[in-house]
């Protein structure tokens, strides 16, 4: 009684649910579930679930066949898969840079964004770079503006602050890493894929304040893939 | 004389029978029913209704003492993040093949595409020359070869594994490209690393993996420049939270 109250229960609408074993739609369907009989949503895994039957059995339901169960106040199941509506307005999102060029030297990063609406949201990246005069580090904190976020195409600016660290690779004089601050201001473009996947290409122009005679300036160009929920 | 007697005797049965009437079995025989019930209820209620129109206030209704339930939709658990590490051989360019570690974080994103992690360590050992020369090319320090790297992976041709006859796990191939760093003879070098590996999940929450991953970087730690390709091969184990 107890592991059924905390569980979800659905009821099929649909003439049957169909249960594959394994959560993919190139498992095989090994049984289904009547319309009408009650089943427990165990899990989620991507856009499975895993639901009991009355018998006892055990599979995988697609979110799309979930669709067609309803709640036990009537109300339709519902699971967000993403789609262009949810592309325009999230909460969050999160995203790699699998290709970057930090003034000269390839770069690895990683993002996440926080919305405080549909156009405007609070940005944070680590990156690595490693280049033939230096390697090093960056974290960036900022914020970006987006245009037209409803567009597929959606293009946008950015403004922040940040830390680079860096390491210089001399040979012959040893110089000490060095760790400072920096100032960027950048743009980019946005490309709705599908789902909840979207492309991000950027560049960012840096201004790194240094101790020395000039601050030196640094031009990024990143593009990677990035996914929102 | 007998027919006298007959009536005689017919004569005292229906005097006793008229004495009788109060016994149950003859009750109705001699018309002695109940009186119809009185119609009170009836009366009631005409009454009730004369004094409701007497002050005016409508007709008392049943007022439901039923609550209305609050049913809270119970959080569906997810399991698209997967952690877990591994053990396997990596083939260091030049510097032999040795035992490397590592873990692994994954998130699903959909049945098909996935991100991975993954941050792994190895001891690199001799090349030949200094085998063969002794003479030492690297520290000690130097010779640890640490690397990490993010890919998007990719499952492909799912299937089932069965173990004799009352048990099928799931299955699954994958590729996964990606970019990282490796820390290799005190430096620190972009690397690409690509691989294929399969993987059996003996319950929705436990995966085996095995693996192969190229870890491809460009090195000129010995003299020349050129594209160092570093075969890794493991086994892994990873848990789906």
């Amino acid at each position: 009684m107890r592991a059924a109250s905390q569980n979800l229960q659905v009821f099929v609408r649909a003439p049957y649910l169909e249960l594959h074993t394994g959560p993919g739609r190139g498992y095989p369907v090994f049984n289904v579930v009547d319309r009408d009989a009650a089943v427990d949503v165990l899990k989620r895994y991507t856009d499975w679930f895993k639901v009991r039957g009355p018998s006892g059995i055990e599979g995988w339901a697609s979110a799309h066949d979930m669709e067609q169960t309803v709640l036990a106040d009537g109300s339709h199941f519902h699971y967000d898969v993403g789609d262009m509506n949810a592309y325009t307005a999230h909460r969050f999102e999160a995203g790699a840079f699998f290709y970057g060029d930090f003034g000269g030297a390839s770069a690895v990063s990683l993002y996440g964004a926080v919305f405080a609406n549909p156009n405007l949201a609070a940005e944070l990246s680590i990156g690595e770079f490693l280049g033939k005069a230096s390697d090093g580090n960056s974290i960036d904190l900022g914020l970006a503006h987006i245009f037209y976020p409803q567009a597929r195409l959606a293009p946008f600016v950015m403004l922040g602050t940040g830390i680079v660290h860096t390491e210089p690779k001399a040979t012959l004089v040893q110089p000490s890493d060095r760790t400072e601050q920096s100032a960027y201001v950048g743009g980019g473009l946005r490309y709705y894929l599908t789902r909840r996947f979207f492309l991000r290409g950027e560049y960012k122009e840096h201004i790194i304040f240094t101790n020395r005679n000039q601050n030196q300036q640094v031009d990024e160009w990143k593009f990677g893939f990035a996914f929102f929920f | 004389m007998e027919i006298r007697l007959r009536i005689l005797l017919l004569t005292l049965l229906l005097g006793l029978a008229g004495g009788l009437s109060g016994c149950a079995t003859l009750r109705h025989l001699f018309g002695h029913d109940t009186p119809p019930p009185a119609t009170a209820p009836a009366d009631e209620g005409a009454s009730t209704d004369r004094s409701a129109a007497d002050d005016g206030t409508p007709p008392r209704v049943i007022e439901p003492e039923v609550e209305r339930r609050n049913v809270k939709v119970p959080r569906i658990k997810s399991q698209d993040i997967e952690v877990g590490g591994y053990l396997g051989t990596l083939n260091i360019e030049d510097f032999g093949a040795h035992r490397v570690y590592g873990v692994q974080v994954g998130y699903h994103i959909t049945e098909d595409f996935f991100l991975q992690a993954e941050g792994g360590r190895s001891k690199g050992g001799y090349t030949s020359f200094e085998t063969l020369s002794s003479i030492q090319l690297l520290t000690d320090n130097e010779r640890w070869f640490k690397y990490y790297d993010m890919s998007v992976g990719y499952n492909f041709l799912p299937g089932e594994v069965f173990l004799g006859r009352n048990h099928a796990m799931t299955s699954s191939f994958y590729i996964l490209a990606g970019v990282g760093a490796t820390d290799f003879g005190g430096d620190s070098k972009f690397t690409g690393n690509f691989g294929a590996g399969y993987k059996v999940l003996p319950t929705d929450w436990l995966a085996v993996h095995v693996a192969v991953e190229d870890r491809v970087f460009n090195t000129d730690l010995l003299g020349v420049n050129k594209l160092a390709s570093n075969l890794e091969a493991h086994l892994g184990l990873t848990v789906f939270f």
